[in-house]
């Protein structure tokens, strides 16, 4: 459970000896660090309203515990962005004794840009120079003993992937903290600059009430920078009309003599200044792109680009539905073979056979059973392959070469990113959904994502119909929901009323993903879900089998039929199993097979024994397509309000009755039936 | 994102379509009801009605192909607001200290009240300044105007080396995420690749790769490095 990061870090800095905050850019291996330095017990926090999260995690060194904040990865400090602003504001609450900075040795002069906004701050700070390896491999040296005089900070080389040079960096870090820190650098601005922050200085040397403790020339800067916290806080000082003034006027004679806005002149001074210590300290030979680069590129070369990514996406279905099968028949196997007869012992011993026994059976033995076989398997796959997806980079070639279909639905590329991520869970994808400006955006975005068949709906897909009428009825669904998707999408468009933003994006080089984070994302994610699906899976299985046992159950589905029976043509207790599928997508299946074991014994865990192909096909897709878990719903609602959850849900629901009639009527009309 | 504003067609309307025409134009691109409605802030029928309007009074014409142009008259009055508009940015920001990126707005207001008189004064307490605060040049009292030969990012084909100008873009938070990633006025920015139909291009800025989407590359407007394209003064 996420808590407030305010409280967080405050509690954190209480337990431990130390507190050490890990800054750096995007995707420059600041996850890796802080994976080797941690170990299981991350929390998480973010502040009220920001998704951006902060991770905290203990570690211990020597005899000290040592309190590691993991700040959000952003390209700068500042107000801007919502990463940007959080990262700023956990690296001022946590007021960490030390700042580990991550460096790209391959790209050190825009990386530089955030270490000097650091020392700015006048936090004590460490560089990992991260990547020597990719950067050797590129050509690049770069020379730390001279960094490190620049910057007043001592420079560790690293390879965090491999955990390599990460004892010497800790090692810097206590020694960084224990003794007095070095002169502050020589890290000048322009002379009309440094007059104009030199004249703020002096004038808020006297203030003892400066935020965060913060230096007078950390004060200055933000100032000329027209930080709104900062300035709020001068605008709210007793007998600061004098600082007030001198700040309007120092920025206007910034703009007189330099004929640009001091916010702007800063960013382009620091980026000056980072390029200029980047030149000083590396060494470049020319040489070939590598082989790996060139490659990588061709992810998002105009010819390359597209079928790349349709080899892709059928390497993560066939993956999918491989392994995912494999896994299915393998944990289903074992469950009945070992697990189920020493389960179902006890119930029967302690219960006798009566419908209390079989009911709570249908819970702790079928319902199980079906979780193994269905949910469990497909989720799991899932995740490593999106955890692979994001540490390769790949997800953004998929953003670029989706941006021009994004925009015909008022989106830009940057879309796609959550919309993968929806393919394994919707929650945390409309979580996702905050990284695009405007409300406009997250609202068509969740609709999509909504539309987007999440990994327990995948289960559905695979588990079913690709087993029971083959692999392109499964594929027909994709391609019926992908068509719908895009038509809601074009739709929403035309109709809301404003326009889309547009992309801009970092692209990354290709890196090896390191096994060891692939793994624990993995399980982290896969936790998550198994703590949330397990209780609404056993209630579920019991609820249902308690029905089922007292013969309720056929009295419940009759209502149903008129529209199960009658307008999609499958039979009403499936029906049922759909609407009792609102607690996990999964469940409808899973709750499906039960009823089949129940009913025909454990070998009839094949649908077709009360079910035709067809009927599977539309029985998944309106499974498919109707109204997201409460889950889903829960987290719309929080995002969107309640009124565009309960419109986006009933839209689905209607959408799903159409198409499911829809598709009974063509497969009729044709005469399939698998 | 400023909400539209309710439709009466109003100078001030009409003032600022007709700006948003001649700056739309001043990018090189032919553009659309939309793209014009989102300039002035305003619904895309408000802004269907008020280029009729303008149209009637012969100020805007449909150009060809499909793009809206201003008639003669038509870019005299536009310089004219654009003046104002330029110069009311220079007086937020120099005179009453506003932030860089928020001078746009208050301009927005202040340029349809400006008497030619006040205008005249204003240009005097300024000093007779020749860009905005973004970098765009201001037009003379006698409406010349001197720009230095740009396209727009959008235009260039893979292969390009050119240096940023300027970025035609009035929405802060923006322009400031564009400057801490490296994209502002100044920054040398190699085109590595352009999709087709429409898509994205990839830039190179010093190591950094980004993926900027054709609507960003469009607001950013460059000068090619290899031959310096010389100041027009007409």
């Amino acid at each position: 459970m996420p808590m407030s990061c305010h409280g967080a870090l405050q509690e954190l800095r209480q337990e431990v000896h130390l507190t050490v905050a890990l800054a750096g850019n995007p995707n420059v291996g600041k996850s890796s660090i802080f994976n080797r330095l941690t170990g299981m017990g991350v929390e998480t926090a973010n502040y009220p309203g920001k998704t951006v999260e902060v991770q905290l995690a203990e570690t211990r060194y020597g005899d000290r515990t040592i309190g590691i904040v993991d700040l959000p990865g952003t390209y700068a400090l500042g107000g801007i962005s919502e990463d940007q602003w959080v990262a700023r504001q956990a690296l001022l609450d946590s007021r960490p004794d030390a700042v580990i900075l991550v460096l790209d040795a391959t790209n050190l002069a825009r990386n530089l840009y955030l270490g000097l906004q650091i020392l700015e701050l006048g936090v004590p700070m460490v560089v990992a120079l991260n990547v020597v390896d990719q950067a050797k491999a590129r050509g690049i040296q770069v020379d730390a003993e001279r960094l490190t005089e620049i910057l007043g900070s001592p420079v560790v080389p690293t390879i965090a992937t491999r955990g390599t040079g990460l004892d010497a960096l800790m090692a810097q870090v206590l020694d960084r903290v224990t003794r007095p820190a070095p002169l502050p650098p020589r890290l000048r601005y322009s002379v009309d600059v440094e007059a104009a922050m030199g004249k703020l200085e002096r004038g808020l040397a006297s203030r003892d009430d400066r935020p965060h403790a913060l230096s007078p020339r950390a004060i200055a800067i933000l100032l000329l920078e027209g930080d709104p916290e900062v300035g709020a806080w001068l605008g709210g000082l007793e007998g600061a009309d004098e600082l007030i003034q001198l700040c309007d006027e120092m920025r206007a004679v910034l703009r007189e003599v330099r004929g640009e806005d001091a916010a702007l002149l800063l960013a382009r001074e620091r980026h000056g200044l980072a390029g200029l210590i980047a030149a000083e300290v590396e060494r470049r030979q020319p040489q070939r792109a590598l082989t790996a680069d060139r490659l990588w590129r061709l992810t998002t070369a105009p010819l390359t680009g597209l079928p790349l990514l349709g080899l892709v996406l059928a390497g993560i279905f066939s993956f999918l539905f491989y392994v995912g099968d494999w896994l299915s028949t393998g944990f289903s196997g074992l469950w009945t073979a070992v697990a189920s007869p020493v389960i179902r012992w006890p119930f029967v011993a302690l219960l006798g056979d009566g419908v209390l026994s079989r009911t709570l059976l249908w819970g702790f033995d079928a319902g199980i059973n079906a979780a193994l076989a269905v949910g469990i398997p497909y989720v799991l796959t899932f995740y490593v392959l999106l955890a692979l997806l994001e540490d390769t980079g790949y997800l953004n070639a998929v953003a670029f070469l989706s941006d021009q279909i994004m925009h015909k639905m008022g989106l830009h590329g940057r879309a796609a990113i959550p919309l993968v991520a929806g393919a394994g869970c919707n929650v945390p994808a409309i979580m996702g959904t905050r990284v695009l400006g405007s409300m406009r955006e997250r609202i068509i975005a969740s609709t999509l994502i909504v539309l987007t068949p999440c990994s327990a709906r995948t289960a559905v897909i695979l588990g079913a119909v690709a087993l029971t009428a083959g692999w392109k009825a499964a594929l027909a669904i994709y391609a019926v929901t992908f068509a719908l998707a895009l038509g809601t999408g074009i739709g929403m468009h035309r109709m809301l009323p404003g326009r889309g933003t547009g992309l801009v994006m970092e692209m990354f080089p290709f890196r090896r993903p390191g096994v060891r984070a692939i793994l624990k994302k993995t399980w982290y994610r896969f936790y998550h879900f198994v703590v949330m699906a397990t209780p609404i899976i056993l209630g579920g299985s019991i609820i249902l089998g308690g029905l089922y046992e007292t013969g309720l159950l056929w009295s419940l589905a009759r209502p149903l039929r008129p529209i199960m029976e009658g307008w999609l043509g499958i039979p009403a207790v499936a029906g049922l199993t759909l609407i009792v599928a609102v607690l996990r997508k999964e469940l409808a299946l899973q709750l499906l097979i039960t009823l089949a074991m129940v009913q025909y014994g454990p070998q009839a865990s094949n649908l077709l024994s009360f079910m035709r192909p067809d009927q599977i096909v539309v029985y998944a897709l309106v499974n498919t397509i109707y109204i997201p878990c409460v889950a889903t719903i829960a987290i719309l609602a929080r995002e969107l309000g309640w009124r565009r959850a309960l419109l986006i849900s009933t839209f689905t629901i209607v959408l799903a009755l159409l198409v499911g009639g829809a598709a009974r009527g063509l497969m009729t009309f044709l005469g399939w039936q698998g | 994102m400023a909400s539209p504003r309710p439709t009466a067609l109003t100078d001030e309307l009409l003032e600022d379509c007709l700006q948003a025409v001649h700056r739309l134009e001043g990018a090189g691109r032919g553009e659309g009801l939309g793209r014009v409605a989102a300039f002035a802030r305003v619904t895309e029928a408000a802004a269907r009605e008020a280029l009729q309007e303008l149209g009637a009074r012969g100020l805007v014409q449909n150009g060809q192909p499909g793009g809206l142009t201003l008639t003669p008259e038509g870019r005299r009055q536009a310089v004219g607001i654009l003046r104002r508009h330029r110069l009311s940015e220079r007086l937020f920001a120099d005179i009453l200290g506003l932030p860089w990126d928020r001078v746009h707005d208050e301009a927005m207001r202040l340029e349809h009240a400006l008497t030619p008189e006040a205008e005249a004064r204003l240009a005097t307490l300024l000093n007779h300044p020749k860009t905005c605060p973004h970098g765009g040049p201001i037009p003379a009292a006698d409406g010349s105007l001197c720009v230095p030969a740009t396209r727009a990012l959008d235009q260039m084909p893979a292969g390009a080396r050119v240096r940023i100008q300027q970025i035609v873009e009035e929405e802060a938070r923006f322009l400031r995420y564009l400057a801490s990633l490296g994209l502002l006025p100044g920054a040398e920015v190699r085109v590595e690749e352009v999709a087709p139909f429409g898509g994205p291009l990839l830039v190179q800025v010093g190591e950094a790769r980004y993926a900027l989407g054709r609507d960003v590359a469009a607001k950013i407007l460059v000068q090619e490095e290899e031959r310096e394209e010389p100041v027009s003064c007409p």
